[in-house]
This record gives structure tokens, C-alpha cells and sequence, in this order.
């Protein structure tokens, strides 16, 4: 498989939350408002593609008995990393994000990849492997987010875009409104590739 | 045997240079990240209670010694400056003293003359309805343009300060704060110019 075809994967064909199915608790949890989304998304891309390439490079010194105990402490140290990070110059988004930054270890995506990509192949597809998907992560976070707040509150990236005469649906911005986005989502997603 | 040894080596490499490149990171972004928590949960405390400045009283902080506690330990203040074209026209920095459920933080604001510029309270864990009500402008406001007298009391004891009605301990505690605070003002007066 070609290093760009790796990538676009992540992208539409494997996507992870809508396709996969995976990482739900962050998808679900911090998508109130498009920012979130995109923060949650950034941080968890770049400790996808961290990891992936550590993994990757010890994949021959990694015993096989002990390699989920190596690919959980890569992924914890990039995890601890991203946080202090954020808390040192993202200090309002690290507070939204607040307990989510540090679950991103126990996020199935990451351990995923590590495990089913990473430790079977080279850097560079690896790397791509953790952009594709993690950009793949990023977008649908977004996008999901980008629909809760606009129908929830009448905003996108904190901008007022409904005009005034706007009733924002509130329910969407709470737990029952993440399920419901999601599954219309999804419904639609398997309805355009039904298609096809 | 090999296979074991072999597993312990790598899981221990690993978690050594996880360790180091982490501790590295967490020196790194110190920094910053006092900088942050100061600049968010901080400042607006200290912009309530100081006057018009035109500094960053968080980039400019000091922090000082105020001789020792019961430990011996240093006793940490940290100061918060304002100044005015590169003047210093007032300070800000924490008290605490105990309400009636716990203690009672509160960012202080004293000009050089030792008056007070406002109050205002950060965190506490008074009764809601009740002791909570110390945070309303309506107190807070009372203490501004007070210095250490007689006046800064609550006024069953002969002071200027309204205590806030059914919470009077709660009232006394945000009161013996800034006593406390006004106490080592020529202290810290001293050191910051």
C-alpha cells in the first residue's frame, strides 16, 4: 500500500469515530462547541503520529510479550507531554478539555494503530498512518462539534451566525444531543457510501 | 531466561528515557505554566482590587520572604505591582484568615500610603445565601480607602464595616484577612522599593 493511500485512509475510508467507531468517550464528551473539537483533535493527532513513530522505530526491540506494556508507556509520556504543553500556553482550552487530555492514553485509536499499524511497518507510513487517522479524528471531531454549536447555539467557532430570531435546540450541547448528532451522522455517512 | 532478561532491559529503557525526556518537559514549560494558572485564576482578583495600571502585574511579580512560620520554613509572599508609566502605585497580593467553615482567600489591593485600593475575595467555602454573600460588591466595596485602624472592623466592634446580615463570622474572617495582609504591608513596602 502506497504512503499516500495510508494517509487518505484515515480520512474517509477508516474514519476513525464515524467508520471505526472508535475513541467515543472524547468524540461524544468534548464536542459542545467546534473549538473543543479541534483542540481534542490536535492534541490526540499528535500524540497519534508521536507514538506511532516511536513505536514503529522500537518495533524489532520491542519483545513481544512486553509490547503493550512499551506502546502504553510511549503513549502515556507523549499524552503528559501534550498536557503540559497546553497548560503552559493553552490555558483556557486545557481547562475545557480538563480530564479528557489525560484519557487521551486510554483512547482505542492510539493503542489501535500501535498496535495494528505501527508495530508492522516502517516510520514513514507509520507517520502517515498517524496523520491520515489522526487528521481523520480531528475533522470529525470538528465537524461534529461544528453541528452541535451551530444548532445548539446559534454560533460556530464562537461567532453568532443564526441571526437573531434563532431558537438554539439546548438539548443538542447536552449527553442525549452527541448521540443523536452521531448516530445521524453516521446514517447518513453509510447512506452516501450505500450509494456509491 | 534470555527472553525474560531481554523484557525487563527494554520495559526498563523505556520507561528511563520516558522519565528523563518528561522531567525535561516538565522543567521546560514551568514557566509558562505558573505564568498561565496566575494569569487566569489571578487576574481578575487582581484587577478588581488595584487601580488603573499599565503594566502586567503578573509578568512583574516578586516574590518575597516574610521571616518564618512555626516550621521554620521561609514564608513565600507572592506580590503583584501596578504601576503607571513605569511608577509603582500600588501592590496586590493573597491573605487568607478562617471563616466560618474554612479558610477565606482574599487578593488584597494597598496602595504606597498603606490604603486600602479593594478587596476581593477568591476562594472560599462559606454558607451559600449566608456567608457566601462576602463576595458582593456591596462588601467588598466597604474596604476601600481604609488602613489599619480602628476602622477596619465590623461595626459591633466599633469599625466602619458592615458585616453581612446572619454571617457575621464569615464577615470577620474576610475582615482579619486583610488585617493580616495590612500587617506586613511596611514589611513588604520595604522590600518591593
Amino acid at each position: 500500500m502506497s504512503v499516500a493511500k495510508v494517509f487518505t485512509r484515515g480520512l474517509w475510508q477508516e474514519i476513525p469515530p464515524f467508520r471505526l467507531v472508535l475513541g467515543l468517550c472524547p468524540t461524544l464528551a468534548v464536542t459542545t462547541a467546534a473549538k473543543n473539537g479541534l483542540g481534542m483533535g490536535l492534541a490526540t493527532t499528535f500524540v497519534l503520529v508521536c507514538s506511532n513513530v516511536i513505536v514503529s522505530l522500537l518495533r524489532k526491540a520491542i519483545p513481544g510479550k512486553v509490547r503493550i506494556a512499551a506502546f502504553i508507556v510511549v503513549i502515556a509520556s507523549f499524552v503528559v507531554i501534550v498536557e503540559l504543553v497546553m497548560q503552559a500556553y493553552f490555558y483556557p482550552l486545557y481547562k475545557i478539555l480538563g480530564i479528557f487530555i489525560p484519557l487521551i492514553v486510554v483512547n482505542c485509536i492510539i493503542l489501535g494503530r500501535a498496535e495494528a499499524f505501527a508495530s508492522k511497518n516502517t516510520i514513514v507510513p507509520s507517520a502517515a498512518d498517524g496523520l491520515g487517522m489522526g487528521l481523520g479524528f480531528t475533522l470529525s471531531l470538528t465537524f461534529l462539534g461544528g453541528v452541535r454549536e451551530i444548532f445548539g447555539n446559534g454560533t460556530f467557532f464562537g461567532h453568532a451566525i443564526m441571526g437573531e430570531a434563532f431558537q438554539p435546540f439546548s438539548i443538542l450541547l447536552k449527553a442525549p444531543g452527541a448521540f443523536i448528532c452521531l448516530g445521524v451522522i453516521l446514517g447518513v455517512m453509510n447512506l452516501i457510501s450505500a450509494k456509491k | 531466561m534470555r527472553d525474560l532478561v531481554k523484557m525487563v532491559v527494554v520495559l526498563t529503557v523505556i520507561c528511563a528515557a520516558s522519565g528523563f525526556v518528561l522531567s525535561y518537559v516538565n522543567e521546560a514549560t514551568k514557566a509558562p505554566r505558573e505564568y498561565q494558572l496566575l494569569k487566569y485564576v489571578r487576574e481578575p482578583s487582581i484587577k478588581a482590587v488595584l487601580p488603573n495600571y499599565t503594566n502586567d502585574p503578573i509578568k512583574d511579580r516578586i516574590t518575597i520572604t516574610l521571616g518564618k512560620n512555626d516550621k521554620g520554613e521561609p514564608i513565600e509572599k507572592t506580590i503583584f505591582p501596578a504601576k503607571d508609566n513605569g511608577k509603582l502605585v500600588a501592590i496586590a497580593y493573597a491573605s487568607d484568615a478562617t471563616g466560618y467553615h474554612g479558610p477565606i482567600d482574599v487578593m488584597i489591593g494597598i496602595n504606597l500610603d498603606g490604603k486600602l485600593t479593594g478587596i476581593s475575595i477568591m476562594t472560599h467555602t462559606e454558607t451559600p445565601g449566608l456567608g457566601a454573600r462576602v463576595v458582593e460588591p456591596v462588601f467588598t466595596k466597604q474596604f476601600s480607602g481604609l488602613t489599619l485602624s480602628g476602622e477596619l472592623n465590623v461595626t459591633a466592634q466599633g469599625g466602619k464595616i458592615n458585616a453581612v446580615s446572619g454571617a457575621t463570622i464569615s464577615s470577620k474572617g474576610v475582615v482579619a484577612a486583610v488585617r493580616n495582609a495590612l500587617e506586613v504591608f511596611p514589611q513588604i513596602k520595604k522590600e518591593v522599593s
